[in-house]
């Protein structure tokens, strides 16, 4: 059960009333979010650049949600950016490696090389090396890769969010 | 279009209210059944708000083109540097406090005096001309102590108004009350009468009216939780303070509130009519 309130559309502020559709549904994430009004102004637009396809592509980006989210084990984020994930073109084998279900050994060399570097980036990112930022140099150019260090910072925040208030996958 | 300009010409147009109003704090040494913030001696959670940030509020409030100032709670007089508060807040704005009146004795009074100079106004829950009638709405020896504290505030010079919450009382039992409150010579234009919001307390138990849109001119309010739409906004049900009237978690400073507020009532209908007066 939520730690939060998961707000309903006639319970929440009414500033934040439009993040939820018109049937008043709303993910539990935006629900529990929804008890800080002003931070919404800034946070959603903030997170829909990020996770929206910009320099990268939506599939890498994906890939590596789901990676940072098998990393801290977020059952909320795991639930939600599988589908995701297959839907911006990830496949299934993909898949099965970046939430350990296979060696990561099974993905391409661009993929296996960035999660690589966000597996590092997120466990101990003082243990990047020069030599595993050229690697990943060799498939990313330098905004590609702040990019991505950004969705990683932001999807670990969620992550933490979501286990610590215990928001429900679906409610 | 600076805020102070804005809010000036969202007041112009009826859209909103001058007036910002804190709610001092929940704590309550009375326990009436229509409360809309479950106040009471043995509330949980007081969500008090600290002298310094009422003080800063008002100044910021003046500085930004509110007109007035509402006090309200829970019972403003329960926390212990009341009266030298309202004398700061009176001296930036004119100011009305809502109390019960019950807990004036005389060091309290003499505290109060200096209120006698300034632009404020005690607003004084009654809600009959009969004791009995007035104490089950509001708890035993009520009338006895608002009896006593009226006169006794009056002769200090200390302006008092009258508020009459209306849920069941009749015409004949209201006009009783006029003659009383006259009686002590506080005009009609100084006895407020409003019904029974059905919203925290009262809507577990299934009293009063729900209110519409228009029915309540918007009027932001600081609490601890936050700023609201009116001071019909923050309620509380089951211990867990309504959010569907808040406007902004910010308070400090007050001008980002302010700033989320007049976006609100930027889409309320422009007009001074406001139904049901319930204010």
């Amino acid at each position: 059960m939520s730690r939060l309130r998961l707000l309903l559309r006639d319970e929440a502020p009414l500033p934040v009333r439009s993040i939820y559709a018109a049937d008043g549904s709303a993910s539990p994430l935006k629900r529990s979010l929804a008890n800080a009004p002003d931070l919404l102004e800034t946070l959603l637009p903030f997170l829909g650049q990020i996770y929206d396809e910009g320099a990268v592509d939506l599939a890498t980006k994906e890939l590596v949600v789901v990676r940072v989210s098998q990393l801290n084990a977020c059952r909320y984020c795991l639930a939600a950016h599988r589908p995701l994930a297959l839907e911006s073109g990830v496949d299934e084998e993909q898949l099965a490696a970046v939430c350990d279900e296979i060696p990561l050994g099974a993905l391409a060399e661009r993929e296996r090389t960035i999660i690589e570097w966000a597996d590092r980036y997120v466990l101990d990112p003082g243990a990047i090396t020069d030599e595993l930022v050229a690697r990943v140099l060799d498939h990313l150019r330098d905004d590609q890769m702040v990019e991505l260090a950004i969705l990683i910072g932001a999807t670990q925040m969620l992550n933490h969010f979501c286990t610590a208030f215990d928001v429900p996958p679906t409610a | 279009m600076s805020t102070q300009a804005t809010l000036e010409t969202a007041v112009e147009e009826g859209r909103c209210g001058d007036r910002l109003w804190l709610y001092a704090t929940y704590h309550c040494n009375l326990a009436c059944g229509y409360c809309l913030t479950e106040s009471m001696p043995a509330i949980a959670n007081r969500r008090t708000l600290s002298a310094e940030t009422m003080i800063r509020v008002v100044r910021e409030a003046q500085e930004l083109g509110f007109g007035a100032i509402g006090i309200t709670g829970g019972e403003l007089f329960m926390l212990p540097d009341a009266a030298e508060t309202l004398a700061e807040i009176a001296s930036i704005l004119p100011t009305v406090a809502l109390t019960n009146a019950t807990l004036f004795t005389d060091r309290l009074l003499s505290r109060l005096e200096p209120l006698a100079e300034l632009d404020i106004a005690l607003q004084i829950s009654l809600d009959s001309d009969q004791p009995d009638r007035n104490d089950a709405f509001r708890g035993p020896e009520n009338f006895a102590k608002v009896e006593r504290a009226i006169p006794a505030l009056l002769e200090r010079r200390i302006t008092v108004r009258i508020a009459t919450t209306v849920e069941e009382q009749t015409e004949e039992e209201l006009a009783r009350l006029c003659v009383l409150h006259r009686s002590w010579g506080i005009s009609d234009d100084d006895h407020i009468v409003r019904g029974v919001v059905r919203r925290g307390r009262a809507e577990l138990a299934g009293m009063g009216m729900t209110p519409g849109v228009t029915d309540i001119l918007p009027e932001l309010t600081i609490t601890a939780d936050g700023a609201f739409l009116h001071p019909f906004g923050p309620t509380v049900r089951h211990g867990v303070t309504d959010l569907d009237l808040l406007v902004s978690r910010q308070v400090a400073p007050l001008e980002r509130a302010v700033e989320r507020f007049l976006r609100l009532v930027s889409d309320q209908p422009v007009g001074t009519d406001v139904a049901r007066n319930i204010r």
